[in-house]
C-alpha cells in the first residue's frame, strides 16, 4: 500500500517536473482538416486553482476527438468549457480565446443559451427530466422555437429517437416518464434530448460511465453513427473505448494537453513518456 | 506446604473477591444503565403527558359550549300588546310592530309560567333567566324587515354621507319605500310555544358548573332559581340543542350569544393577505439567494439575518408594525391589511428557510441537463427546480401560516385587539382573529365566556391541526429520493 | 365602518390588467408579423415579446396607482388645512386633528354632526377626493399607455426579448430578499427611533437602573427597568429548569433508546407541543395551572400569589419542551457513529457512552439549542400576559407575582394613551432591550450551531 502510494507520487512529481515548465509545448498536430472550434491559449482558474494551462486544439468537422487522462488532470473542465457550462460556477474563470466558426464564444455579445443550442451536452450520469420521454426530447427545441405544430413536435421526436436508436423501445410509451427507463436507455434518451434541437458539436462527459457493457456498446455504436452529422468530443475515462470510437485522441496531464493525434498513432506509438505511460497501464 | 497452600487458598480467595467486586461493580452498572433509560423514559412520558393534560383540560372545559341551552315559553302574540294604540292601516302596522316591545313578550310569558312570583326583586331574577336576543327574535318572528336600499350599505358614497351627516336629507336615507315590513300572520294574534334561548347564567347552571349547595347568601344560584329551573325541567321545557350560533354569530357582551364567526373571518382576511404577500416574496427570495446570489459576505450576512428574523419575539415585530404601518404610512388600525402584512414580515423566514432546502434538494443534475439543452437559467429555474421544488415550498408555507393562524402578541400592538361586532368585509375593515379572541373572551369572569374560550381553543387547534396534517401529507406525498 | 378605501378605484386596477393583457397580445402578434410568421427568426419565443410589453405596461403603472392611493389621503388632508378659512381656527378649544377627525368621521362612516365649518371642510374634501380620483385615472392610464408605445417600438426581431423579460424578473428576486434586510432594519430604526424618543423624557441610565416601575400619565411615573428584567429572568430560569432537563433526556431517550416505531409516533406528538398556539397555554397556566399551584401552596401553608411566577414559567417551560428536544435530537444525531463504536468497543455501556462520549461531543450543540430557547423564553408574550401579573416586584420568590418585559411592553401600547407619552414610548425601549438581548443569544446560538455542523459534516 505504502510504498505504492509512494511510486504514484513519486511519479506524479516526476510528470510535474516534466510538463510544468514554461517551454513546455503540445506534443502532436493539434490542428483539424476542416476546424471547426479552434481553442487558442485557454486558461481555466477555479479561485486560486489553475485548472487548465495555456491549451490550444482545433476540432474538425465530423470529427471523433476523445480527451483521455487520468482524473483530475482537467479534461471535463475543458469540455464544460466549450459549450460555457462552466459559467453556473461563481468561481470559475476563463481566458484565452475559444471560436466557434471564427466567433468567439465569449465574447460579450454571444448569448450561451444559443451556444448551447449549437454544442449540445451529454452527462456523466443520465440526467432525463423527471418529465415524460416525449417531453424529455422535445423540451428543447419548445424553448428555442423550433417547433410549432403538434405534427411537427411528433415528428422531430420521433426523428431525434430513432437517431439515438431508442424508437424501437419506447415508440409505445412516449407519455411514460423518462425517468422509468434502464441506465442505457435513459443515457440515449439524454442523447435523443441533445440532438433534437440539432446542434452542430455534442459534447459528451464520460457518457458510458453509469452503464452496463451492453448499454456502452450500443452508446458507442451510435456515437459512430452520429459522426456522420455531428461532431463529438467525448471525454472517456476508458482508454479500449477511445481507441474504439475516435478519429483522434488528446492526451491531458494535470491540466496540460501532453499530447494529440490520430487515435491510430496515439495508441500504437506514443510519444511522449507520460503519454505512454498512461496507455500502457503504468498508472491512472 | 501448608504456607503454599494457604497462599494458594489466599489467592483463590482473593481472585473470587475481585470477582465478585467485579460482578457487583458491573451489577451496578447495569442498574445505571436501566436507571438512566428509565429517567429518558419518564422524560419522553411527561412530555406526552402535558399534552394529555393540556388537551383533556381544554375540551373537558369547552365541549359544552357546542350546546346551547334553550327554554320553551308560550308566548302570545297580541298586536296591543307588543304595541299600543296599533292603527288598522296595514303599512304603518308593520313598522309599528316591529318597533314594538317585544321584552314585554317574554316577560309576561314568565309571569304566566310562575304566578307565584310577585316581588319586584324576584319579577328582575326571572326576566333574567331568558336571553336578551330572545326579544329581537320574537320580532323577527312577528315581523319581517324587507330592505330593499342597496345603498344604504355603501359607504362609498361619500357626498351621500355627508348629507345624511349634516342632517340635510335624512329622509332620503330611511325612505319608507325602501324598507318594506311584512307581518307574519302565523304569529302576530297567536298563542305559540316558541323555544329562546337561556341566559347564560341558567345555561351554566343547566350544564352543572354551578351548584346550589351551601348556604344561600353564598352563592350565585339562589334557591327560587332553583325552584324554577327544576320547573321547567319537570315540564319538559328546558332542551340543549346544537348551538350553532356559536359558529353565526360575532363577539357579543352576553356570553350566550358570542360567537366565533367574526373572528374567523378576520382571520381568514389577515391570512390571506399574508399568505398574499409572504409566498411570493418569500420564494422569490429563495430562489435569488439560493440559485442566483454570488456566495459572499454579502449573501452570508443576508443568511444570518434571516436566520436570526425567525427567531426574533413574535412581539417585536408587532412594535415593527405600530410605528411603521400604522404610525408612519397612517394604515387603518384594527385592520386585517396591517396584521397581514405584520404576520407576512413574520412567516417570511420560514417560508424563505424552508423554500431554500427544497430548491437545494433538486439535483443538480436535472439542471445541468435543462441548461446543457440551452435553457436560460431563468428558464430551467421555472420549467424544472421550481416544479419539483413547489412541494417542499409549499410544506413550509402551510407550516408558516398555521403559525401565523396561532399568533396573537404582534396583532395586540396593532389594535386588533377592539371589541368587533360587525363582520369584517375586507381587508380595510375592523377586524378580530380568533386567537386574539381567545385572549379577550379569557379575560372576562363570567363562567359562560371561559367555556367559550375553551371552545374557540378547540377550533382553533381543529384549524391548526388540519392545516399541520396537510403539511405533512404533502411532504409524504411527493417527497422524492434522488 | 372603514374609515379609509384607498383601494374603492379597483375598476381601474382591472382596467390595468385588461391594458397589460391587450399589450402582451399585440405584442406577439408583432413579433410573429415582423418575420412573417417564421418565428424560427426571432431571437426569443414570441411569448417573451409579449410579456416584455406586458411588464413594462403594468409594473410603473401599479406602482403609480398604489403610491398614489397610499398618499392621497394624506395630502387631501393637507391641502384641505390649508384651505380651511381662518375662523375655523378661531374656535375655542379649536383641536385641528379632532377637528380632522369630525371631517373624515362625517365623510366615510356617515356620523351626524352640526358643525357648519365640518360640513364645509368635509364637502371640500369630497371634491378633492374626486379631483384625486379623476388625476389619478388619468395619471396611470397615461403612464400605461406611454410604457406602451415605448416597448411596442422597441420590438424588432433581433430584439432580445427574453434577456430584458428575464433581467426583470431578477430585479423582482432580488427585490424579494432585500424585503428580508429591510425587515431588520425596519426594525432596528424604528424601534431606535421611538427609544431615543422615549429617552429625552426618561434618561438611560434611570430606565436601565432604576429599580423603581410604576409607569403613569403624572409627573411621579417612575421608568426603572429592573424589576421587570428580574421578573423575566425569574420567569425564563423556571421555564429552563422544566423544559431542559425533561426536553434533553426525551431527546437522548428518543435518538439513543426508542424504536423507530416509538420514534415516529413520539416525536409528531411532541412536536404539537411546539405548534399550540401561546394564547392557548397562556390561557391553560391562567385557568388551570395556577390555581392549581395556588391550592397545592395552600395545603402546605405557603402563600401563593394567584398570578405566580411559577405558573407562568412552568407553563412556559412545557411549551419550550419540542423547542429543545427536536434541536438536542438533531444535534445528538449528528454525532458519528464511529464515536459510539469506539465507546462500545472498550466494553461502555449504553448510558455511559451517552454520559461520556456522546453528550460532550454533542455539547456545543446543545448549547445553542438551550440558547435559542432560551431567546425565545425570553421574548414568548401571551403566557405571561395572561398568567402572569402586572405588579412591578423586585423578588427572588417563584410563588409571588412578579411582570415581564413582554408584558409590560402590551400593557403600555393596549390602551387609549396618546402616543407620544413617555407611558407609550417605554414599550419601545422595553422592545429595544428585548430585541438586542433576544439579537445576541440567537447570533451566538446559531454561529455556535453551525460550528459544530461543520465539525461532522
Amino acid at each position: 500500500m505504502t510504498s505504492n502510494t509512494q511510486q504514484e507520487n513519486d511519479h506524479q512529481s516526476i510528470a510535474a517536473r516534466m510538463i510544468n515548465n514554461e517551454n513546455f509545448k503540445t506534443i502532436g498536430d493539434i490542428s483539424a482538416k476542416k476546424p471547426r472550434m479552434v481553442c487558442k491559449n485557454v486558461n481555466v482558474h477555479y479561485g486560486d486553482f489553475h485548472a487548465i494551462k495555456n491549451l490550444s486544439i482545433e476540432i474538425g468537422k465530423n470529427e471523433v476527438v476523445a480527451f483521455i487522462g487520468p482524473s483530475g488532470c482537467g479534461k471535463s473542465t475543458f469540455l464544460r468549457t466549450l459549450n460555457r457550462m462552466n459559467d453556473t460556477i461563481d468561481i470559475c474563470k476563463v481566458s484565452g480565446s475559444i471560436e466557434l466558426d471564427g466567433v468567439n464564444i465569449y465574447d460579450k455579445s454571444i448569448d450561451v443559451v444559443e451556444l448551447r443550442a449549437n454544442v449540445g451536452m451529454v452527462f456523466q450520469k443520465p440526467n432525463p427530466f423527471p418529465k415524460s420521454i416525449y417531453e424529455n426530447v422535445i423540451y428543447g427545441a419548445k424553448i428555442h422555437g423550433l417547433v410549432k405544430s403538434k405534427a411537427d413536435m411528433d415528428e422531430l421526436v420521433e426523428k431525434s429517437l430513432r437517431k439515438a436508436s431508442l424508437w424501437s423501445e419506447v415508440k409505445d410509451q412516449l407519455h411514460k416518464p423518462g425517468t422509468g427507463l434502464s441506465g442505457g436507455q435513459q443515457q440515449r434518451l439524454c442523447i435523443a434530448r441533445a440532438i433534437a434541437i440539432s446542434p452542430e458539436i455534442i459534447l459528451m462527459d464520460e457518457p458510458c460511465s453509469a452503464l452496463d457493457p451492453i448499454s456502452t456498446a450500443k452508446i458507442e455504436e451510435l456515437i459512430s453513427e452520429l459522426q456522420q452529422n455531428y461532431t463529438i468530443v467525448i471525454v472517456t475515462h476508458s482508454m479500449q473505448q477511445a481507441a474504439r470510437v475516435s478519429n483522434r485522441t488528446a492526451y491531458f496531464h494535470l491540466g496540460k494537453l501532453v499530447e494529440v493525434g490520430n487515435t491510430d498513432d496515439i495508441f500504437n506509438i506514443p510519444k511522449h513518456k507520460l503519454t505512454e505511460d498512461y496507455i500502457t497501464g503504468r498508472f491512472g | 506446604m501448608t504456607v503454599t497452600i494457604s497462599k494458594k487458598i489466599k489467592k483463590q480467595q482473593k481472585k473470587a473477591e475481585l470477582a465478585k467486586q467485579a460482578a457487583k461493580k458491573l451489577a451496578k452498572r447495569h442498574r445505571q444503565e436501566k436507571n438512566f433509560r428509565r429517567i429518558g423514559l419518564a422524560a419522553v412520558l411527561m412530555g406526552m403527558l402535558f399534552l394529555v393534560i393540556l388537551f383533556t383540560d381544554i375540551i373537558s372545559k369547552g365541549y359544552t359550549a357546542f350546546m346551547q341551552t334553550q327554554i320553551q315559553l308560550t308566548i302570545d302574540f297580541d298586536s296591543n300588546r307588543i304595541a299600543k294604540n296599533i292603527a288598522k292601516n296595514k303599512e304603518t302596522d308593520g313598522e309599528t310592530l316591529y318597533n314594538g316591545n317585544y321584552r314585554k313578550l317574554v316577560s309576561d310569558a314568565l309571569y304566566a309560567k310562575f304566578p307565584d312570583v310577585t316581588k319586584r326583586k324576584d319579577k328582575k331574577l326571572l326576566r333574567s333567566i331568558i336571553s336578551t336576543s330572545a326579544q329581537y327574535y320574537l320580532r323577527d318572528l312577528a315581523v319581517t324587515k324587507i330592505d330593499t336600499d342597496s345603498r344604504a350599505n355603501d359607504s362609498n358614497d361619500l357626498q351621500r354621507n355627508i348629507a345624511i351627516g349634516s342632517g340635510k336629507s335624512a329622509a332620503d336615507a330611511e325612505s319608507p319605500s325602501a324598507v318594506q315590513y311584512q307581518i307574519n300572520s302565523q304569529y302576530v294574534g297567536q298563542k305559540q310555544d316558541i323555544w329562546v334561548i337561556a341566559d347564560d347564567l341558567f345555561d351554566m347552571f343547566h350544564k352543572g358548573f354551578y351548584t346550589a349547595e351551601g348556604a344561600e347568601s353564598e352563592r350565585l344560584i339562589k334557591d327560587n332559581y332553583v325552584t324554577w329551573y327544576n320547573k321547567l325541567l319537570a315540564e319538559g321545557n328546558i332542551r340543549t340543542v346544537f348551538n350553532f350560533d356559536f359558529f353565526t354569530n360575532t363577539d357579543s357582551t352576553n356570553a350566550e350569544l358570542a360567537g366565533i364567526w367574526g373572528a374567523m373571518k378576520g382571520s381568514f382576511y389577515v391570512l390571506l393577505v399574508t399568505l398574499l404577500l409572504s409566498f411570493p416574496i418569500g420564494v422569490g427570495a429563495a430562489i435569488y439567494l439560493e440559485e442566483f446570489a454570488p456566495k459572499n459576505r454579502w449573501t452570508d450576512l443576508i443568511e444570518v439575518n434571516i436566520n436570526n428574523l425567525a427567531a426574533v419575539p413574535s412581539i417585536v415585530f408587532g412594535l415593527l408594525g405600530l410605528a411603521v404601518f400604522l404610525n408612519f404610512f397612517g394604515l387603518p388600525r384594527s385592520a386585517p391589511i396591517v396584521g397581514g402584512i405584520v404576520l407576512s414580515l413574520m412567516t417570511l423566514p420560514t417560508i424563505i428557510i424552508s423554500s431554500r432546502a427544497s430548491l437545494k434538494s433538486v439535483p443538480p443534475s436535472i439542471k445541468d441537463a435543462a441548461l446543457g439543452v440551452g435553457a436560460s437559467k431563468m428558464q430551467t429555474i421555472t420549467h424544472h427546480t421550481l416544479p419539483l421544488a413547489l412541494p417542499g415550498m409549499l410544506t413550509g408555507t402551510i407550516i408558516g401560516m398555521a403559525q401565523a393562524l396561532g399568533e396573537t402578541a404582534p396583532l395586540l400592538m396593532i389594535g386588533m385587539i377592539a371589541f368587533v361586532m360587525s363582520v369584517p368585509t375586507g381587508i380595510f375593515d375592523n377586524a378580530t382573529v380568533m386567537p386574539v379572541q381567545i385572549f379577550l373572551w379569557s379575560d372576562l369572569p363570567a363562567r359562560g365566556f371561559m367555556v367559550k374560550t375553551s371552545a374557540a381553543i378547540m377550533v382553533l387547534l381543529a384549524f391548526l391541526i388540519t392545516m399541520n396534517a396537510i403539511a405533512v401529507i404533502l411532504r409524504k406525498r411527493f417527497e422524492r429520493r434522488w | 365602518m372603514s374609515a379609509i378605501q384607498p383601494f374603492a378605484n379597483s375598476y381601474l386596477f382591472l382596467l390595468l390588467i385588461v391594458i397589460s393583457a391587450a399589450g402582451y397580445f399585440l405584442s406577439t402578434r408583432r413579433a410573429v408579423r415582423s418575420v412573417a410568421g417564421n418565428t424560427s427568426q426571432l431571437h426569443s419565443l414570441p411569448k417573451y415579446f409579449g410579456s416584455y410589453t406586458a411588464i413594462l405596461i403594468f409594473c410603473p403603472a401599479a406602482l403609480l396607482f398604489f403610491v398614489w392611493s397610499a398618499s392621497q389621503n394624506s395630502i387631501i388632508l393637507n391641502l384641505l388645512v390649508e384651505q380651511l378659512p381662518p375662523s375655523v381656527f378661531e374656535q375655542a378649544n379649536f383641536n385641528l386633528n379632532l377637528f380632522l377627525n369630525k371631517v373624515k368621521n362625517l365623510t366615510f362612516n356617515a356620523v351626524p354632526t352640526s358643525d357648519e365649518a365640518v360640513i364645509a371642510a368635509a364637502q371640500t374634501y369630497v371634491n378633492y377626493h374626486n379631483t384625486s380620483g379623476w388625476l389619478m385615472f388619468a395619471a396611470v392610464l397615461g403612464l400605461a399607455l406611454l410604457c406602451f408605445v415605448i416597448a411596442y417600438n422597441q420590438l424588432a426581431p433581433q430584439f432580445r426579448a427574453r434577456n430584458r423579460v428575464e433581467f426583470l424578473i431578477k430585479c423582482f428576486l432580488i427585490i424579494c430578499s432585500i424585503i428580508a434586510i429591510m425587515t431588520t432594519l425596519g426594525i432596528v430604526t424604528s424601534v431606535l427611533f421611538e427609544s431615543f424618543n422615549f429617552f429625552t423624557l426618561v434618561p438611560v441610565t434611570d430606565f436601565l437602573f432604576g429599580t423603581q416601575w410604576a409607569p403613569g400619565p403624572t409627573e411621579h411615573a417612575k421608568y426603572g427597568a429592573i424589576p421587570l428584567f428580574a421578573g423575566t429572568m425569574l420567569i425564563t430560569l423556571i421555564a429552563m429548569l422544566v423544559a431542559v432537563p425533561i426536553g434533553l433526556l426525551a431527546a437522548i431517550y428518543l435518538a439513543e433508546y426508542a424504536s423507530s416505531r416509538v420514534r415516529s409516533i413520539t416525536k409528531p406528538l411532541l412536536e404539537i407541543l411546539a405548534g399550540i398556539p401561546t394564547v392557548v397555554y397562556g390561557f391553560f397556566a391562567a385557568i388551570t395551572v395556577a390555581p392549581f399551584i395556588r391550592e397545592m401552596g395552600e395545603s402546605v401553608g405557603l402563600d401563593v400569589a394567584s398570578e405566580s411566577a411559577l405558573a407562568a414559567g412552568a407553563v412556559m417551560g412545557i411549551m419550550i419542551i419540542p423547542f429543545i428536544s427536536s434541536l438536542s435530537d438533531d444535534v445528538i444525531n449528528a454525532v458519528p457513529q464511529s464515536l459510539r463504536d469506539g465507546s462500545y468497543g472498550l466494553g461502555a455501556t449504553k448510558s455511559e457512552t451517552i454520559k461520556k462520549v456522546i453528550l460532550p461531543a454533542a455539547l456545543p450543540g446543545i448549547v445553542g439549542a438551550v440558547l435559542l430557547a432560551l431567546s425565545r423564553a425570553i421574548g414568548e408574550t401571551m403566557i405571561v400576559v395572561m398568567a402572569a401579573g402586572l405588579a412591578a416586584n423586585l423578588t427572588a420568590n417563584p410563588l409571588d407575582n412578579v411582570t415581564t418585559v413582554t408584558v409590560q411592553i402590551v400593557t403600555a401600547l393596549v390602551g387609549d394613551q396618546a402616543f407620544e407619552s413617555a407611558q407609550t414610548l417605554v414599550a419601545f425601549a422595553l422592545g429595544l432591550v428585548l430585541f438586542i438581548v433576544t439579537l445576541i443569544l440567537n447570533v451566538i446560538a446559531l454561529i455556535v450551531v453551525r460550528k459544530y455542523r461543520e465539525q461532522y459534516d
